[in-house]
C-alpha cells in the first residue's frame, strides 16, 4: 500500500489528471443513467398523478403516449354501468406539435373535463381551465419557451390563453398542454371521441374481478394503470438505450484507458525498482498487488470525485435546463461504481504484463 | 520540432496507443452522436420526400407530419381537387400507433391510403407489387428489419394485419412506416369524417409555391405546404427537440477527450523533462520547446481524429446490423466541427506540460547528473 502510494504521489499532476480523467468517464456513465431514469420518471409521471387504476382504452391498446385510441361511442357510460365502477374519467389525448416563438416543440394535448378529473394535479401558478380557450401547460415546458400566464399560442387553427402552469407534467421531449375536452374534440374535429378512460374501482371491490368484468365490453382493452406506465417506459427506451448504450461503453473504455495510461507510464518508469525487489526476493504477486493498489486508488479517488461531479452537474443542468430530470437510483449508481471497479481491473493487466516478463538479472546487467 | 515531437510521442508505441485510443473514443463519442441525430434529421422527412406529393395539404396550422395531428374534413378534399393547378390530390390517414410483431413492440406510423392512389405509397415494394388490400399491411422500417417477414402476421389497433409486402427507405429509427387500406383505419378509428393530410400533384407548368397559395386562398381551414417546405419543417423538429441534449452530450465527450489528451501529453512531457532541459541548457528557446509540445498535441489529436473517425465510420456501418433502430449518419459538418474543437482541446491540453517547461532551469539537469 505504502509502495503504491509512493508511487502515484510521486508525480501529483498526472495524478490529478489521471483522477479527473476517470472522474469524467465516471460522471458521464452516472450522468447518462441518471438521464434516462430521470425520463422513465417524467414519462410516467402524469399518469402517476392521474386518477383511478385501470385504463380502458381502444382494443389492443395498452400504451398511452405512443399510442392513438379511439374508444367505441357509449363506452364511457357502459363502463360506469358496470358493477364495481366508482368513476370513469374520460380524456381524449394526443400528440401535437407546438410552434412556440418560431422552435418546433411536441406537446402532449390532453382533453379532460374540470367537473370529472384528468387535468394536472398541481399548478405551481394559475388556475383550472374555465373556458374553451384556455390552456393549462406544463411549467418547464413555458419557462424554456419564455411562456408566461396570459400569453397565447396557436395550435391547429385555434388561439389558446395560458391559465394556469402545472408541475410535474413535463420531459425534455414533450410537455403536456391540457384543454377542456370539448374543446379537443374540436380540434381533432371529433365529436364526442374519447381516447381513454381513467376507472377507479368501489371501495374494496378487487381490481382483477373489475378489470375481467369491464374486459368483457366490446371494443376496449382494459390495463391497469402501472401497465401503461411501464409499456410507454419500455417503447421509448427502445429507441434512446442503444444511443445510451453506446455512449457509456464509449466512456466506459475511455476510463480504463486512462487509468491504464497512467499505470503503465507509473510501472514502465519505475521498472528498474520492480527488478531489483524481484531480484531481492519480492514475489511477482506482491507486484501485482502493488500494481493493483494503485489503480484502485485512482479508480475510486475518480469515482467519488465522478460521483460528486455528476451530482452537481446534474443540479446545475436540472436548474438551467428544467426540462431535463436527472435521477440517482441506488442500484443504477453501485452498478456503475462497480463498473469503474471493472475498469480498474482492465487497466491493470498491461502493466502486469510487464513486472511477469521482467527479469532480476536485467536490472543487475543494465546497472 | 515535427521529427521530436513524433519521437516523443513514438517513443513508446504502448503509451501513444493508450494515449491516440483515447482520444480516438473520445472524438467517437461526440461523432457518434452527432451521426444518430443527423440520421434520424435526414430520415425523418424521407416519406414526405418521397411522397411524390408537390404540396401537402394539412389542418390549419399543421406543418408537418411527425407527432402532429391534423384532421381535414373530407369534404374539403374535392375542394382541394378543383383549385385552379391541381392534377391530382390523394388523401391520407395517419396516425402513430405500437404495432406489435411477435412480442416486440415498435412505434409506427399507420398510413391509410384510399383504393387507387398515385401518391404517399410504399416505396419499391418488396416482394409484393401492389397496394395493400383489407387485412393486409406493407411494412417499411424496424419491424421489417427485425424480422417480421411477407406472410406474417402484426397487431395494428387490435386488429390482424397479414404482412403483403415490404418498402424501403422511408422510415426512421424513430417510427416504422405501416401502410394500410383507408377503409381499414376508418373501420378502426369508427369514423370516415376526416383524413390527415391531402396529397396534391401540381398540373404541368404549376409550380409548388404558387399551388400552395392558390389552396389557403380558396379552401377554408387548412395550412398548405410546398413538399420542400413541408419536408424541413419534419426535419426541424428533431432539430428544435435535440440541440440542448446534443450540447449537453457534446460537452461531456469533449471534456473527457480533453482530459485524456491532457495526461497524455503532460506524461510523456514529464518522463522527458531532464532531455527538454539538456536542450534548454544547448540553446534551445522555451518557445520552441513549447512548439515541440503543442506538435506533439496536434500529432496526438490528428492520428486520434483519423482513428475515431474510422470508428464512427465502422460503427455506423455495423450498429444497424445489430439494432435495426440505430441509423447513424456522419456529417461533413459534424467532422468539420469536431477537428477544429479536438484542435482547441489539444492546444489547451498543451498549456500545463508548457509552463513546466518554461520553469524549467537547464543547470537543475546537471545538477541532478552530476550528483
Amino acid at each position: 500500500m505504502g509502495l503504491a502510494r509512493r508511487n502515484l504521489l510521486r508525480d501529483k499532476g498526472r495524478l490529478a489528471l489521471s483522477i479527473a480523467g476517470v472522474a469524467l468517464a465516471t460522471a458521464l456513465v452516472l450522468l447518462l443513467s441518471g438521464f434516462v431514469d430521470g425520463l422513465d420518471r417524467q414519462l410516467t409521471s402524469y399518469l402517476d398523478q392521474s386518477p383511478g387504476t385501470l385504463v380502458v382504452s381502444q382494443a389492443g391498446i395498452k400504451n398511452m403516449l405512443v399510442a392513438t385510441s379511439v374508444l367505441p361511442q357509449g363506452t364511457a357510460e357502459r363502463v360506469r354501468g358496470t358493477d364495481g365502477v366508482a368513476s370513469a374519467v374520460p380524456l381524449l389525448s394526443s400528440f401535437v406539435i407546438l410552434e412556440f416563438h418560431d422552435a418546433k416543440q411536441a406537446g402532449y394535448l390532453v382533453g379532460f373535463d374540470p367537473l370529472q378529473g384528468g387535468g394536472p394535479r398541481v399548478l405551481s401558478s394559475g388556475r383550472q381551465l374555465a373556458r374553451d380557450d384556455e390552456a393549462i401547460i406544463d411549467r418547464t415546458l413555458a419557462q424554456r419557451h419564455d411562456l408566461a400566464l396570459g400569453d397565447t399560442f396557436d395550435l391547429m387553427g385555434q388561439r389558446f390563453t395560458i391559465v394556469g402552469l402545472s408541475e410535474g407534467t413535463g420531459s425534455w421531449m414533450t410537455g403536456y398542454v391540457f384543454v377542456r375536452k370539448a374543446e379537443a374534440e374540436t380540434l381533432f374535429k371529433a365529436p364526442g371521441m374519447t381516447s381513454f378512460l381513467l376507472v377507479t374501482p368501489t371501495d374494496g371491490l378487487s381490481v382483477d374481478r373489475v378489470r375481467a368484468d369491464l374486459a368483457a365490453l366490446a371494443g376496449v382493452t382494459v390495463t391497469p394503470k402501472a401497465e401503461v406506465a411501464a409499456n410507454d417506459v419500455a417503447i421509448f427506451g427502445r429507441f434512446i438505450l442503444p444511443a445510451v448504450r453506446l455512449m457509456t461503453a464509449i466512456a466506459f473504455l475511455v476510463g480504463t484507458l486512462i487509468v491504464g495510461l497512467v499505470l503503465y507510464s507509473a510501472t514502465v518508469e519505475r521498472q528498474r525498482e520492480y527488478g531489483v525487489l524481484k531480484a531481492i526476493g519480492a514475489r511477482a504477486r506482491t507486484l501485482y498487488g502493488v500494481t493493483l493498489t494503485q489503480a484502485a486508488i485512482i479508480t475510486f479517488a475518480g469515482a467519488a470525485v465522478g460521483l460528486a461531479l455528476a451530482l452537481g452537474a446534474a443540479q446545475l443542468v436540472m436548474v438551467l435546463r428544467p426540462q431535463f430530470q436527472v435521477t440517482f437510483l441506488p442500484l443504477t449508481v453501485a452498478v456503475r461504481l462497480a463498473s469503474s471497479a471493472l475498469m480498474a481491473l482492465l487497466a491493470v493487466l498491461l502493466p502486469a504484463r510487464i513486472i511477469a516478463s521482467l527479469a532480476p538479472a536485467d536490472v543487475f546487467r543494465r546497472s | 520540432m515535427f521529427a521530436l515531437a513524433r519521437n516523443n510521442l513514438f517513443r513508446s508505441r504502448m503509451k501513444a496507443l493508450m494515449a491516440i485510443g483515447g482520444v480516438a473514443l473520445a472524438m467517437m463519442l461526440v461523432l457518434s452522436l452527432d451521426a444518430i441525430l443527423a440520421g434520424l434529421e435526414n430520415r425523418i422527412g424521407a416519406f414526405v420526400e418521397r411522397a411524390g406529393a408537390d404540396v401537402w395539404v394539412a389542418q390549419s396550422g399543421v406543418r408537418n407530419m411527425h407527432m402532429a395531428s391534423s384532421a381535414v374534413p373530407r369534404g374539403l378534399v374535392d375542394q382541394v381537387r378543383q383549385v385552379p393547378g391541381v392534377a391530382e390530390a390523394t388523401p391520407i390517414r395517419y396516425l402513430t400507433n405500437v404495432v406489435r410483431s411477435g412480442d416486440q413492440d415498435y412505434i409506427a406510423t399507420v398510413i391509410g391510403l384510399p383504393v387507387g392512389a398515385t401518391m404517399g405509397l410504399p416505396n419499391a415494394l418488396v416482394p409484393g407489387g401492389t397496394m395493400p388490400k383489407s387485412g393486409q399491411v406493407v411494412i417499411d422500417g424496424a419491424v421489417g428489419k427485425a424480422g417480421a417477414n411477407v406472410g406474417d402476421g402484426v397487431r395494428i389497433l387490435g386488429s390482424t394485419f397479414e404482412i403483403s409486402g415490404r418498402s424501403e427507405g422511408l422510415a426512421s429509427s424513430l417510427s416504422s412506416l405501416a401502410f394500410i387500406p383507408l377503409s381499414d383505419l376508418d373501420r378502426m378509428l369508427g369514423n370516415d369524417r376526416v383524413v390527415s393530410y391531402v396529397l396534391v400533384r401540381a398540373a404541368p407548368g404549376v409550380s409548388a409555391e404558387s399551388l400552395s397559395a392558390a389552396i389557403e386562398t380558396r379552401v377554408n381551414g387548412v395550412t398548405a405546404s410546398t413538399r420542400t417546405q413541408f419536408a424541413g419543417e419534419e426535419r426541424r423538429v428533431v432539430r428544435d427537440m435535440s440541440t440542448e441534449i446534443a450540447v449537453i452530450m457534446n460537452l461531456a465527450g469533449l471534456l473527457i477527450g480533453f482530459a485524456v489528451m491532457a495526461l497524455s501529453i503532460y506524461t510523456a512531457t514529464a518522463s522527458r523533462l531532464p532531455e527538454y532541459g539538456v536542450l534548454k541548457a544547448v540553446g534551445a528557446s522555451t518557445r520552441r520547446l513549447a512548439g515541440v509540445v503543442v506538435t506533439q498535441a496536434a500529432l496526438t489529436v490528428v492520428v486520434g481524429l483519423v482513428l475515431g473517425l474510422i470508428a464512427a465510420y465502422a460503427t455506423a456501418l455495423i450498429a444497424p446490423h445489430l439494432d435495426p433502430l440505430f441509423d447513424l449518419e456522419i456529417t461533413f459538418a459534424s467532422v468539420v466541427k469536431v477537428s477544429l474543437v479536438s484542435f482547441a482541446v489539444a492546444a489547451l491540453a498543451a498549456i500545463a506540460p508548457i509552463i513546466q517547461i518554461a520553469g524549467l532551469d537547464p543547470a537543475v539537469v546537471f545538477r541532478r547528473r552530476i550528483a
